[in-house]
């Protein structure tokens, strides 16, 4: 036991030396949880300037709504001018102008217009669009259905709005959620809460793999054999080497959660559930890392492919984007990696508050996943030791 | 080795008797036995190839023989033989350390693995630091040593945990002279200290300078064992003529063998070796039938037996292509 601490020390150290494999476990997942996180982000609050130029009663109240809306944060800006200086610093992503006879022109009957400025491009405003849309439409039905019950002398324009929008606020509309982009889905994560804990899956795995190169320049310098003279066993090698990749994918698990937590605000949910879950994707790491580090002939090759199949494993798994959004048949295909249940385990966790009992399906499978892994390496590191 | 025996003379620190070792259809080592006492140095000397390696790994425990037995200290050794292993510092031929570790956690790390810890653990380190005289590097990445200094940590590294036996395969190959004088000093200083050694070599001077006892190993054979004396007195006192020459060196040599007197003649590319009783006085004779074979001599030594010569008698090649 005691040799097996001393082995995975010395590879730990080794590690800690090389810069190259600290940025691919530090610093690579930071920028990449950012990337992914920022482009899966339509979960995030939109922010809307709101200029009330109309200062009425239905103008300001159009106003209240927009600011009420859960989607929308908003901005209350004094003129125009203000809205196009807070687009152009990109401060918000659209900028609605409440007319000055927004309330003279309703309360007449007549058509009124409410611009929405949006910047040059305006791809990334459509959810805004969507979102303002949705909260003017509300009001103008409820001053549509006053102007009806005022034509049909129900009492007075003002009283029949106040009634109007007491009701719609009882009878809340089915609020619209940004999270469905396809139709074939009926729940898609987003945001750093989606790439943060991919992420970590990811670049555990990645890692391990990769960290195979220590494992194989550990046996060409020729260290596991000179250590079997000394009164060491081949097993408290196997197990020094399962330990040092053990410490490794935990460490690489922990620091994803603190920087998902710390830079990005995601919420980790059930502690338990989480720990369980890095634990065992540890294990499937450590099996892998070590299976890597006995089928790789060289370093170099480790280094190489490992990532590389890493990468495609990611892909399949459901790493890079949801297995949501690719067909059936390429979801199935995904779960034959352990990476698709540990991601949907993941969103279990994260995305619907999911505790150890909802996952524990997840987690039977993942270990199944890591005791195969690690007796296959076991066994291969076992003989490559015992016969030379 | 007789059972008597076994019991007359205190415990052997290494017993090893009838090792066979194959690979495949090769055989390696065959029905090798020796021993080494407690405090003496014993050489294994052979050219590459001879099997000195797979003795010392089986020896150590690293690799199961085919037939035959190992003690050290009394304790059988065996792939999970800790006890014996405890007992027996081992330096591989290649060198085999973390290239990307300081001198320092190199020792650390092969020390833990030697049950040391804590205090004598670093006292050890250092100790062991200022003996291979690399104190003042301890703290420098091993890949940044020089061939020498490589050597010596890998030796070092085997020193930590005091062994009784220290086994050294071919520790001085590919080492600068100043180096190799180096080592070779520490290890007479610790096989005077008290330390049992088996040193594997294809150098004669170091077998001559380091061992009380050689043993000549020759395609997986031990041919001989003794002291440098016992061996001379095998071939006899017989001396060793070397010439250089160029010319027709088969008829010379077919001269030389009707001389009275010289036992055996080897040709190699430009050189005539001759084994001779009373070396000195057939030189006139050889000399002239040099000059009858129309041979141009160009240098010739004459030297009174040494291993080299032992090696020649017993194996009919010489010991360095
Ligand atoms: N692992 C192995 N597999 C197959 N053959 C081997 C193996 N190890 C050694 N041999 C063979 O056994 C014989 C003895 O080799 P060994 O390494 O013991 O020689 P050596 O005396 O140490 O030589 P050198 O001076 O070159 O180190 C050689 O013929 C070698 O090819
Ligand atoms: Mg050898």
């Amino acid at each position: 036991m005691r040799a097996a601490v001393a082995l995975a020390g010395a590879e730990l150290r080794r590690v800690a030396r090389d810069r190259t494999f600290l940025f691919f476990m530090v610093l690579l997942p930071v920028l990449i949880i950012l990337l992914i996180g920022i482009t899966i982000s339509s979960n995030e609050q939109i922010r809307v300037g709101v200029v009330d130029t109309g200062r009425g009663a239905l103008s300001s109240s159009l106003a209240r709504e927009l600011a009420d809306d859960p989607a929308l944060t908003v901005e209350s800006l004094d003129s125009r001018a203000d809205a196009s200086a807070a687009l152009r610093r990109s401060e918000v992503t659209a900028a609605v102008v409440i007319p000055s006879d927004f309330d003279a022109a309703l309360r007449a009957g007549k058509p009124v217009t409410v611009p929405v400025l949006v910047p040059g491009s305006a791809e990334s405003s459509q959810a805004a669009l969507t979102a303002v849309q949705a909260v003017v439409g509300r009001h103008s039905a409820a001053v549509q259905a006053a102007a009806f019950a005022t034509d049909r002398r129900l009492g007075s324009f003002d009283q029949n709005l106040g009634a109007a929008t007491r009701l719609q606020q009882s009878n809340q509309a089915v609020p619209l959620r940004t999270e469905v982009v396809d139709s074939a889905s009926n729940f898609l994560p987003l945001g750093f809460s989606y790439s943060a804990p991919t992420m970590l899956v990811l670049f555990v795995f990645i890692n391990a793999l990769a960290g195979g190169a220590a494992m194989i320049q550990t046996r060409q310098y020729g260290i596991l054999s000179r250590s079997l003279a000394a009164p060491t066993r081949p097993r408290d090698l196997v197990g020094g080497e399962a330990l040092a990749y053990l410490s490794l994918t935990v460490g690489q698990a922990v620091l994803s959660v603190g920087i998902g937590a710390v830079l990005f605000g995601v919420d980790w949910g059930n502690p338990w559930a989480a720990a369980a879950l890095i634990f065992v994707w540890a294990l499937v790491g450590t099996g892998a890392g070590m299976l890597s580090g006995t089928l790789f002939r060289t370093p170099e090759q480790a280094g190489a492919i490992g990532p590389a199949i890493g990468i495609a494993f990611g892909m399949l798994g459901g790493c890079m984007w949801p297995l949501e959004v690719v067909p059936p048949s390429v979801r199935m295909l995904g779960h034959a990696t352990p990476h698709a249940w540990a991601v949907d385990a993941w969103v279990e966790v994260l995305s619907r508050g999911g505790g150890l009992t909802q996952i524990a399906g997840y987690l039977g499978i993942l270990a199944l996943y890591a005791a195969v892994l690690l007796t296959l390496a076991s066994l291969r590191l076992r003989r490559s030791l015992v016969t030379p | 080795m007789s059972q008597a025996v076994m019991t007359e003379k205190a415990v052997m620190t290494l017993e090893a008797s009838g090792l066979t070792r194959r690979f495949g259809d090769r055989v390696a080592i065959e029905d090798v036995s020796f021993h080494v006492a407690p405090g003496e140095t014993y050489g294994l000397l052979g050219p590459n190839g001879a099997g000195k390696t797979t003795t010392i790994r089986v020896v150590c425990g690293l690799l199961a023989p085919d037939a035959g037995e190992v003690t050290v200290a009394g304790l059988p050794v065996a792939a999970t033989a800790t006890e014996a292993k405890a007992r027996i510092g081992y330096v591989p031929q290649e060198v085999s350390l973390y290239p990307d570790l300081t001198a320092r956690e190199n020792l650390r790390f092969f020390g833990r693995l030697y049950r040391l810890r804590g205090q004598e653990l670093r006292d050890r380190v250092e100790e062991v630091l200022e003996l291979i005289g690399l104190a003042d590097r301890g703290d420098d990445r091993v890949e940044s040593y020089s061939g020498g200094m490589k050597r010596r940590l890998n030796i070092g590294a085997s020193l930590l945990h005091r062994p009784e036996l220290l086994v050294l395969d071919e520790p001085t190959v590919g080492v600068d002279p100043q180096s190799r004088h180096a080592i070779m000093e520490s290890i007479a200083n610790l096989g005077t200290a008290g330390m049992a050694v088996l040193y594997t070599t294809h150098y004669m001077e170091e077998a001559e300078r380091l061992c009380d006892r050689v043993g000549v190993i020759d395609h997986g054979h031990l041919v001989a064992e003794g002291t440098r004396r016992e061996l001379v007195a095998r071939v006899g006192e017989k001396d060793r003529i070397t010439l250089s020459a160029t010319g027709s060196l088969a008829l010379f040599a077919e001269a030389c063998r009707r001389i009275e007197g010289i036992e055996q003649v080897d040709t190699a590319d430009s050189s005539v070796h001759l084994i001779a009783t009373d070396g000195r006085r057939r030189l006139a004779q050889v000399l002239a039938a040099a000059t009858v074979t129309d041979t141009s001599v160009r240098s010739v030594e004459v030297e009174e037996p040494d291993l080299e010569a032992v090696f020649l008698h017993l194996t009919g090649t010489a010991l360095r292509e």
